[in-house]
């Protein structure tokens, strides 16, 4: 019989490993530390100005990196189509247990509130902190709450199919759109004047763009929850 | 009495420090723990402390967020956009990973009962 304990070996230079490899680079990130970090976000918060939108985050985003967010909604998008290969089915409800009065009466309370605030986040992107993405995930937390609360709820495949490839078609086609019309992509054809700064219809398309990535985020999110709560639990 | 905490270079060095701190954790549960889930999860730690050492390296006190509206003009002194564009876009890739790395952990132990990392070796023979 070994009384004695064997020395965690593998915890102790796990530890000393991530402890050495921490150390190097907080020793870099100190000694290359400048004294002020320059960026082209001032440069960028002047071209801000141009497009009309208050919200300088969703410029970046939306316009100056539009075509990266569209790279990013279709990283999304093979996301949601893996987990829907690996879990799709749609035999029973995984959670076993009842949900009780609370929830179900509650969730019936709280859902259009939860999609209301959904949308508004999302409408009022290109003003106040939020948009699309923030606001496809509220909705598909409201559409969470009823899937936990309602076994039987789920929602029909043509819906998310319907909005999906509306949302995606819609992005690509406003893209094409401005390089006909001004030679760039996704550039802004609509009218966008620095006067109708703070208003909702303002910004031409970046707003429209916003609510687009909007739906999309909301119907994979509200897709890959469902997959995972729905999923064959026969082992 | 916190006056000494809020010169720039102490922010930055508490903001590098903390935020290689949280990815030492990370880093240390990848390394030490054979769960797949967990393995997930530190991932999921690591992620967040690159987070916070973007958002808090661009941090200025003084300034506002960079929303133009009527009481906020001088764009001089707002914080930078671009940290948090590029944060935005790395939190929605990092949860599409982990999703997608979370259903084939499911999948893997539907098919096979197994969960431990050393022992996932079914292609090998």
């Amino acid at each position: 019989m070994n009384i004695k304990r064997e020395l965690p070996t593998t915890t102790l230079s796990g530890f000393a490993l991530s402890g050495l490899l921490v150390v190097t680079i907080l020793n870099i990130l100190l000694q290359n530390m400048p004294k002020e970090i320059y960026s082209a976000g001032d440069a960028l918060l002047k071209l801000n100005e141009t497009e009309g939108v208050a919200n300088a985050v969703t410029t970046v985003v939306v316009f100056f990196r539009g075509f990266d967010t569209l790279g990013e909604i279709a990283v999304l998008f093979i996301a949601s189509l893996g987990i829907g290969l690996m879990l799709h089915s749609n035999t029973h409800c995984n959670i076993k247990a009842e949900s009780n009065f609370m929830l179900q009466t509650a969730s019936k309370l709280l859902f259009p509130i939860i999609l209301l605030f959904g949308i508004y986040v999302m409408v009022y992107g290109h003003l106040s902190p939020g948009g699309g993405f923030q606001g496809g995930v509220i909705i598909a937390s409201a559409i969470l709450l009823l899937l936990i609360s309602d076994k039987s709820f789920e929602i029909p495949h043509s819906i998310i199919i319907t909005l999906e490839t509306f949302a995606g078609v819609s992005y690509v086609l406003i893209g094409l759109i401005g390089l006909l019309i001004l030679d760039t992509f996704l550039g802004n054809f609509l009218p966008h004047n620095i006067s109708q700064m703070g208003l909702l219809l303002s910004g031409g398309i970046i707003p429209l763009i916003y609510i687009i990535v909007g739906i999309k985020v909301g119907s994979e999110m509200s897709m890959i929850v469902q997959n995972i709560i729905k999923r064959s639990d026969d082992v | 009495m916190f006056e000494f905490f809020d010169q720039p270079e102490v922010i930055k060095v508490i903001v590098s420090a903390g935020s290689m701190f949280l990815f030492s954790i990370g880093l240390f549960g990848l390394l030490s723990y054979k769960h797949i889930i967990k393995t997930f999860m530190s991932i999921a730690i690591m992620e967040i402390s690159i987070f916070l050492l973007f958002i808090g390296l661009t941090f200025k006190r003084d300034a506002v967020a960079p929303i133009i509206d009527s009481t906020h003009m001088d764009v001089s002194i707002m914080n930078d956009p671009i940290p948090h564009a590029m944060i935005l876009t790395a939190i929605v890739i990092g949860m599409a990973v982990l999703a997608l790395g979370t259903s084939f952990a499911i999948e893997y132990y539907k098919l096979t009962g197994n969960i431990n990392i050393d022992e996932m070796n079914s292609m090998r023979y």
